[in-house]
């Protein structure tokens, strides 16, 4: 069957509608959200309420914990001192906006979604602050997967979609006994493993400025990565009403991120 | 008494380029002196001015600075070159017909430095025929940035953001910014030309607090954002709390670097 998962949403409702009409229009009715609902973007409360009203499965993703812990997202999570204070800036604006409701709604997500052997987290299931990125040491990659009992990791957070295919791994394994000194080794071969990245919705970052997801039929294992139009002018015009930073609408009209993301790939938040 | 060249054309044109070449090449000592077509409010030189003196001078440490001292002894020898740098946004055509304008003159003759020659770009063939804007009705904004010290990775970002346009058209950006490790990076871009030039002056301030030397940013374009790039550029400096942040492993580094030695 297929299934349709997004991520990255960042309060951006023109994207998520157009992302929520294109699956609707292909008969997708399962769909995992990874979470962002929220940061950055002028409509963090609309987005909520649709997800809710949607009733879309959601892991917590990294903003939307921050929001809740009250915490700004920690610094090393930040690659620039520019980044940071805008991040901060959006976060307050955010947690300012949100109703309890929805603030109460995004606290209960749970940080993974597990079915079978397919598991839906934001960053990595590490942390909602690791990114996953499409060049990550194949070793480092592969134990994120492993380590998780998984056959299929998605995941989203760093707004670029992939598919990486994890072909013959192995696990070699050396065991020393202390009563004789003899040492057995055994090596474990590993069957494929993947990694999903779903992207962003509402703040891409792979060249364009379409929104990002996939469709995965859990049968074949196929996995598409769509890319959506959406009305761009509509939430930048948002922003600029909402009285976020211009410079917000101007990233997102160019298909920059709001910040720049990390660059240190196996970065593991430590807090 | 040497030879005095005014070297004027549009911004971009290439103008402190050729200077320093010219420079280069010459046998004997060299001044130099940056003029403006308007009066600089008050301030005794502007961050453009600022920024071509201590970019020539880190490239040419003999050069002599012809706006504080234009009639030393060694300035009438007769190998002395005087260069003297002038952005001017009138066509060549145009210059024919106006001139050099009466502040520009008024100038030269308070330093007593009188040009033997007027050499303008897009009209003077002993120039490079580069491809550059003429300009018209440009606005321009400028800070003079003297003791800040940039977040590396913000300025990056910041100067990413000035020349594709998130702050209005930018047709010229010119920066001297000072990094916490000492160094200071000459920023110059241009629309008509492919890329920023980044280049590292050659002196190094010690890690140690705020540089003392000259630093500024000048842009040149059209509905110039100017409230938002200042609050950018807020955003970017360090305070002196982070620059003792970044500084400390520097020092330290330093430190054992010459214990080492």
């Amino acid at each position: 069957m297929k299934h349709a998962v997004i991520s990255c949403l960042h309060a951006n409702l023109a994207a998520v509608k157009a992302v929520l009409n294109d699956i609707d229009q292909k008969g997708i009715s399962d769909i995992t959200c990874l979470g962002d609902l929220v940061g950055y973007g002028p409509q963090p409360n609309e987005v909520v309420d649709l997800v809710r009203e949607r009733d879309i499965a959601s892991c917590q993703g990294c903003w939307d914990e921050d929001i809740i812990e009250g915490l700004n997202a920690c610094e090393c999570s930040y690659p620039s001192q520019l980044a940071e204070k805008r991040g901060h800036l959006a976060h307050e604006w955010t947690a300012e906006q949100l109703t309890d409701i929805n603030k109460d709604f995004l606290a209960s997500l749970p940080t993974s979604i597990r079915r079978d052997r397919i598991l839906f987290v934001h960053g990595s299931p590490n942390s909602q602050h690791e990114y996953l990125l499409p060049d990550m040491n194949a070793f480092a990659a592969l134990e994120r997967v492993e380590k998780a009992g998984a056959d299929t990791l998605f995941c989203g957070h760093t707004h670029q979609p992939y598919v990486r295919e994890l072909k013959n791994g192995s696990i070699r394994v050396r065991l020393q006994n202390t009563s004789n000194h003899n040492a057995e080794e055994k090596e474990i071969n590993l069957p494929m493993r993947k990694i999903v990245n779903a992207g962003s919705v509402g703040e891409p970052r792979h060249g364009s400025t379409n929104a990002t997801y996939v469709i995965h039929d859990d049968v074949t294992g196929e996995v598409e990565i769509k890319e959506v139009a959406y009305d761009i002018g509509l939430t930048c015009q948002a922003i600029i009403d909402a009285g976020l930073p211009r410079i917000f609408a101007w990233r997102l009209s160019h298909g920059f991120e709001f910040a720049e993301q990390a660059e240190d790939a196996s970065h593991v938040c430590e807090r | 008494m040497g030879q005095k060249l005014l070297i004027s054309g549009s911004p971009g044109c290439g103008k402190t380029t050729w200077i320093l070449n010219t420079i280069k090449r010459n046998q004997g000592a060299c001044g130099y002196l940056r003029l403006s077509e308007q009066a600089n409010n008050g301030q005794e030189k502007s961050p453009e001015s600022l920024i071509d003196c201590t970019f020539l001078k880190d490239q040419v440490p003999h050069l002599q600075d012809l706006s504080s001292c234009p009639d030393t002894s060694i300035s009438k020898h007769k190998d002395f070159l005087s260069l003297i740098e002038l952005s001017q946004s009138q066509s060549p055509d145009q210059l024919e017909a106006v001139g050099i304008n009466p502040y520009v003159k008024s100038q030269l003759e308070s330093l007593k430095l009188q040009p033997d020659r007027h050499l303008h770009f897009g009209r003077d063939s002993e120039l490079p025929n580069n491809d550059t804007l003429v300009f018209k009705e440009l606005e321009s904004w400028s800070l003079n940035l003297a003791k800040s010290v940039w977040d590396p990775q913000s300025l990056n970002t910041f100067w990413f953001e000035l020349v594709n346009g998130a702050y209005g058209d930018v047709y010229r950006a010119k920066g001297l910014m000072n990094l916490p490790d000492g160094q200071s990076i000459f920023f110059n871009w241009i629309v008509s030309q492919k890329g920023s030039q980044f280049l590292p002056l050659k002196t190094v301030s010690p890690p140690n607090g705020r540089p003392e030397r000259p630093s500024g940013l000048v842009i040149q374009g059209k509905g110039l954002d100017c409230i938002n790039i200042q609050s950018t550029i807020n955003l970017c400096l360090l305070n002196d709390a982070l620059l003792e942040m970044h500084q400390i492993p520097l020092r330290d580094r330093q430190s054992e670097a010459l214990y080492a030695s």
